[in-house]
């Protein structure tokens, strides 16, 4: 009961975003505390695999060297999947630009990073409650324990109850959610690299639309690890209610996993390996949607998934680099606050400002077009089929061969898709 | 009167995670995260329980490899006052004997550093081994009465009062202290780590790692040299390949007629359904 301990920072949430905040914090001589409900860091983590690293280098320019990357993604690819057809892209990369990791690999690093650099993380323990005083911030309460900070961070990733108490955040809205379901399967690295048809030691990114959600809005995923391949879909949790509210999904979403896994296409590529573990999580569906009314108040500031900082292009997925770099920035205006004694709304505001003109403002903007594209049904069910089919026509004929445009024509005419319609929204893509 | 209590707990592997080699018939650790022995928080829940109606302290022992040390740090953080932690290369391999008698030791020494111990209570058995035999020889390298089942522990008078069920019978016992209790699963509920006691775990560091030289034990007795207990073999079941099938059935009638429709159509399980109902379907009898 009562006071349990006084510092200069409390951070809630061991995830990627806290943990970049206290590990400068730390750093630059400020006594640092890390609240985290799981059993140690890592231990709630999961993501689907690829961590972008220049924004994480910005904070441990070591990573390259220290952190678990377990590839280097030397190759991308996207797919379209409709009814046992599969059209793939593949883009060969030139530059170390992304990896493959395992998030709880990545996050236990981060934590040894920010408590060897002084921060204190106790773990085990849920934040029940933002302690708030006439409007200002004062610590976080657990149970029946209080912790005194003069800035709190909130770190708490996208299920933000904290936030939701202090009336900063509405409850979640399921169109801004997504549910991601993983499998992570465990084969031999050479097994890997001869399956994906990758080079020694190489990592690859693979999105896949279309089927694997049945035509809902999502889409699945493929990411190499050393010896795992982490494989998944995602879907707007919305979408995904209303479908099977309409009778549309009759699955549990984990069958969907499973019908991936067997796809024959995709199959064949794991095969026979084992599934080492499963799991589910809520993402942000990315956007400008999921953000809070204010990133900051007297003593508070707002990092990560918590703070709606998740780009979802459909081909790329950048949450976990968007964490750290925001991490970065409430640690340095942090910083500030407190060397100048004042951590009011007024000098933590400086927080949301320099969000507003980083690469992270600017790339949820950029691609706020996405969001229109991510709600519209037709570019999940109707554009893979109206794909396949047409490349089928051309591809599978005996005889005739129609051109790609009669192809289109076609395969938009059985799809219910007019031509003028579907270049209509393939104007709209071109907007992203 | 305040007691003084210890808690032996194991840090094991969590075995919900472990799987077989099929090749070599060796548990698969790797990769597999430990944990203290679920049955052993029921014991650290009663001997807070106790500590908190009768004053004292509670101290967690446990033999283990150093990581443990995170399994103690949760105990620190649901209440206990002091961990101590006997780890020791030499130690390694134990069988129960051995590790009794490194438990044994163990408590003498927390004696001589802390006072005398009133209880040592430990949980009914380990999910990894099961034998439940640690608690019973600890005892008698220690000379204490030993009591196991425990449901209920009241103390009074300098004796310990236990009740217990056996064989649907309840059993009251009561015995001079000290005494070691082994308490029955899942019989007091353990509390939740708290955000004081986690935050002393880590800033406090009331944990004492005591290796074999502060223990002085003789190394043919303790970890594999000391262990009489040999492995002669391991058998593991195999996995049987299972046909799934998923079937939704519109009420419990018509699902009970499709299982049946199946089994008596499968050749393989149709004889195993007809024996049991009519005792063979005449196929395999003469
Ligand atoms: C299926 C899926 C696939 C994804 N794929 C990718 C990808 O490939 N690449 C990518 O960059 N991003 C990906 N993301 C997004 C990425 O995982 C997140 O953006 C990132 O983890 C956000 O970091 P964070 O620190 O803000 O929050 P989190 O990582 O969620 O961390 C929050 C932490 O706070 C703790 N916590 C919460 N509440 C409390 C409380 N009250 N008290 C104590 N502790 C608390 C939680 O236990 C957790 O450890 C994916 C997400 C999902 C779900």
């Amino acid at each position: 009961m009562g006071i349990a301990g006084s510092y200069d920072v409390a951070v809630v949430g061991a995830g990627p975003g806290g943990l970049s905040a206290a590990y400068l914090l730390a750093k630059s001589g400020f006594k640092v505390i890390v609240l985290e409900r799981g059993r140690e860091p890592g231990a709630k983590s999961l993501f689907g695999g690829k961590v972008y690293a220049q924004p994480l280098r910005d904070v441990w320019p070591r990573l390259d060297k220290e952190a678990p990357i377990h590839r280097w993604v030397g190759v991308e690819r996207f797919s379209v999947s409709w009814g046992g057809r599969v059209v793939t892209l593949e883009f060969k990369a030139g530059r170390r630009v992304a990896f493959t990791t395992h998030l709880p690999e990545l996050v236990k690093w981060m934590a040894g990073k920010a408590e060897e650099a002084g921060a204190l993380i106790v773990d085990e323990v849920v934040v029940d409650e933002i302690i708030v005083k006439d409007g200002r911030v004062e610590g976080v309460r657990s149970g029946e324990d209080e912790v005194k900070a003069k800035i709190v961070i909130d770190a708490e990733g996208v299920n933000r109850l904290l936030l939701e108490k202090l009336g900063l955040a509405d409850k979640p809205d399921p169109s801004r959610l997504a549910l991601g379901v993983k499998e992570v399967l465990r084969m031999k690295p050479e097994a890997i690299e001869s399956a994906f048809g990758l080079e020694k030691g190489e990592g690859l990114a693979w999105l896949v639309l279309g089927d694997v959600t049945r035509g809902l809005p999502g889409g699945g995923f493929i990411y190499t690890m050393r010896d795992t391949v982490s494989i998944g879909v995602v879907l707007r949790v919305s979408s995904a209610a209303e479908a099977a509210e309409r009778g549309l999904l009759k699955e549990h979403v984990s069958r969907l996993v499973e019908s991936f896994r067997l796809h024959p296409y995709f199959h064949r590529l794991w095969a026979d390996a084992d599934v080492a573990e499963y799991g589910a999580r809520l993402a942000v569906e990315g956007g400008l949607g999921y953000m809070p009314k204010r990133l900051y108040m007297d003593g508070l500031l707002v990092v990560g998934d918590a703070a709606g900082l998740l780009l979802n292009t459909g081909y790329t997925i950048r949450g976990v680099d968007f964490a750290v770099a925001s991490g970065r920035m409430a640690a340095e205006v942090a910083a500030r606050a407190l060397e100048a004694g004042d951590t009011s709304a007024r000098v933590l505001s400086a927080y949301e400002a320099k969000l507003k003109s980083s690469f992270i403002y600017k790339e949820l903007v950029r691609h706020r077009a996405i969001e229109d594209v991510m709600e519209d049904p037709w570019f999940f069910s109707k554009l893979p089929a109206i794909i396949v089919d047409a490349l089928s026509q051309m591809f599978e004929a005996d005889y005739e061969e129609p051109t790609p445009i009669e192809a289109l024509i076609e395969a938009g005419r059985r799809r219910g898709s007019p031509l003028l319609l579907t270049i209509a929204k393939m104007l709209r893509l071109a907007e992203v | 009167m305040p007691l003084r209590i210890l808690v032996g707990v194991k840090w094991v592997p969590n075995t919900q995670a472990v799987r077989i080699d099929p090749k070599t018939g060796t548990l698969i650790r790797q990769g597999v995260p430990s944990i203290v022995n679920p049955n052993d928080l029921a014991a650290v829940e009663l001997a807070l329980r106790l500590r908190d109606q009768h004053g004292g302290e509670v101290i967690a022992v446990s033999m283990a490899p150093p990581p443990a040390v995170k399994g103690l740090e949760m105990l620190l953080g649901m209440g206990v006052d002091y961990a101590y932690l006997f780890s020791d290369r030499v130690f390694a391999g134990a069988d129960t004997l051995a590790t009794s008698y490194v438990l044994a030791h163990g408590v003498k020494y927390v004696e001589r550093e802390r006072g005398k111990v009133d209880l040592l209570v430990f949980g009914q058995e380990t999910i990894d081994s099961s034998t439940a035999h640690v608690p019973a020889q600890t005892a008698s390298w220690l000379g204490w009465p030993y009591i196991y089942y425990a449901r209920r522990v009241e103390v009074a008078d300098g004796r310990v009062r236990v009740e217990r069920v056996v064989e649907g019978y309840v059993e009251e016992y009561e015995l001079p202290m000290p005494a070691v209790i082994s308490v029955a699963a899942r019989s007091f509920k353990p509390r939740e780590v708290t955000l004081r006691g986690k935050l002393r775990a880590k800033t406090e560091k009331p944990i004492k790692i005591v290796s074999n030289k502060e223990l002085g034990l003789d190394p043919r007795c303790v970890g594999l040299k000391g262990s009489p207990t040999i492995v002669a073999k391991v058998t593991y079941l195999p996995e049987v390949p299972r046909r799934k099938e998923v079937y939704r059935p519109r009420d419990a009638r018509d699902g009970a007629r499709w299982l049946l429709r199946k089994l008596l159509t499968d050749p393989e399980t149709r004889d195993v359904i007809l024996s049991a109902l009519w005792g063979g379907s005449g196929a395999r009898e003469g």
